[in-house]
């Protein structure tokens, strides 16, 4: 062995300190939440937070678009936190986002058929179709930053995937966060517009996971 | 490497120190044994092994988790160009060599083993590493055959469920 190797691990075991074996489900638990704090932060300050806010509290239309977009941002958050080891796949239970989208599918595919087919174009833009996609993905810039200097710190081997993980999980919960503001109701809007944005989201992630992840 | 975890140093000196030797196999294997950037390499993967050791989960083998970190330390060096390789053996120095999993057997078998109920891991270390039948191992533990074929069925299941991370 080089003096060099051997001194190197002498100065490594020299300035040991414990580390907890779930230390990095609280990384990225806190990168998470820091980033959703601030997207909070942003919505309450400039888009608004809706006025109707406790009233729709009340319905089930809130509460099915936050536990859609939530139920991907956990999806994509464990598989992010699977990644940030270096041995290890996406995991396969990734099929599981299949289904919150097929119930949302089914419910906006029962929203048309109750409606008249002149309603059928509000049913899928309602009224903020052109700016929705964009502020999700705005709201997720924090959010994506956070994760993705933590992600950093850790040990992620597949850079593309992990951003793209990264990005749908930064997505889904900025679109979480924008629950707060939006208005639209109905399955068909958040099935293509919300969804488009967590995309783009995870798109831009997989585009920036090479340069941004490496180690 | 838990009790490295747990910030035991002494333990954590030997298992670096065990690491080095695996390392450079790894690397030279990879590099040719003429390979100069063998030794930069191994001393990024210790470093490598220091400050991300949280990511190491405890469950599965730890050479597995070291030898990832070599590998994605092997492909940086290639990607920025310092190492050459010809393509024609890419394949093969990505790919793992059995001597990995050689090593990896060696060191995660007694650790999987020290896991079990102490019968169990005698019986198995038996009649599967030291080649003896039911019936010798029977004799030399002293146990009946089925109690031997019995604690090596359940040692196996168990090993096998370790190994699947549960």
């Amino acid at each position: 062995m080089t003096m060099q190797t051997q001194h190197l691990i002498d100065s490594l075991a020299e300035g040991l300190t414990p580390v907890s074996l779930r230390a990095v489900e609280r990384r990225i638990g806190t990168a998470l939440a820091l980033g959703m704090a601030t997207s909070l932060v942003l919505v309450a300050t400039t888009l608004g937070i809706r006025h109707d806010l406790m009233d729709a509290l009340q319905g089930p239309v809130f509460w099915m678009k936050a536990f859609y977009v939530a139920s991907l941002a956990a999806l994509a958050g464990f598989a992010s936190v699977r990644m940030a080891r270096p041995d290890t796949a996406p995991p396969s239970w990734l099929w599981l986002v299949l289904i919150p989208v097929s119930v949302i599918a089914v419910l906006a595919g029962l929203q048309m058929g109750s409606a008249p087919p002149d309603a059928w174009p509000a049913l899928w833009l309602g009224k903020s179709w052109k700016v929705c996609p964009f502020l999700v993905l705005g709201l997720s810039i924090p959010i994506f930053i956070a994760l993705m200097r933590t992600l950093r710190k850790l040990a992620p081997t597949r850079l593309r995937a992990t951003g793209a993980l990264a990005g749908v999980t930064a997505g889904a919960a900025a679109a979480l966060v924008y629950c707060l503001h939006c208005p639209e109701s109905t399955a068909g809007f958040l099935l293509v517009w919300y969804s488009g944005g967590i995309s783009l989201a995870g798109l831009i992630g997989a585009a920036l996971g090479p340069r941004l992840l490496r180690w | 490497m838990l009790a490295a975890l747990a910030g035991d140093a002494r333990s954590y000196h030997e298992m670096l120190n065990e690491a080095v030797p695996l390392l450079r196999v790894y690397f030279r294997r990879r590099l040719g044994p003429a390979g100069e950037d063998i030794e930069d390499l191994v001393q990024e993967t210790l470093i490598a092994i220091h400050t991300r050791r949280e990511t190491y989960d405890g469950i599965r083998p730890f050479t597995a988790w070291m030898f990832a970190l070599a590998r994605y330390k092997l492909i940086d060096l290639l990607r920025r160009g310092r190492a050459e390789v010809s393509f024609d053996g890419l394949e093969e120095i990505l790919s793992g060599c059995d001597f990995e999993s050689a090593a990896m057997a060696r060191m995660d078998v007694d650790a999987l083993l020290a896991s079990l109920p102490a019968k169990q891991a005698r019986a198995i270390r038996d009649t599967k590493l030291k080649g003896l039948s039911v019936a010798e191992a029977a004799a030399h533990e002293g146990l009946s055959v089925a109690d031997v074929k019995v604690s090596v069925h359940r040692g196996l299941k168990q090993l096998a469920l370790r190994l699947k991370g549960k």
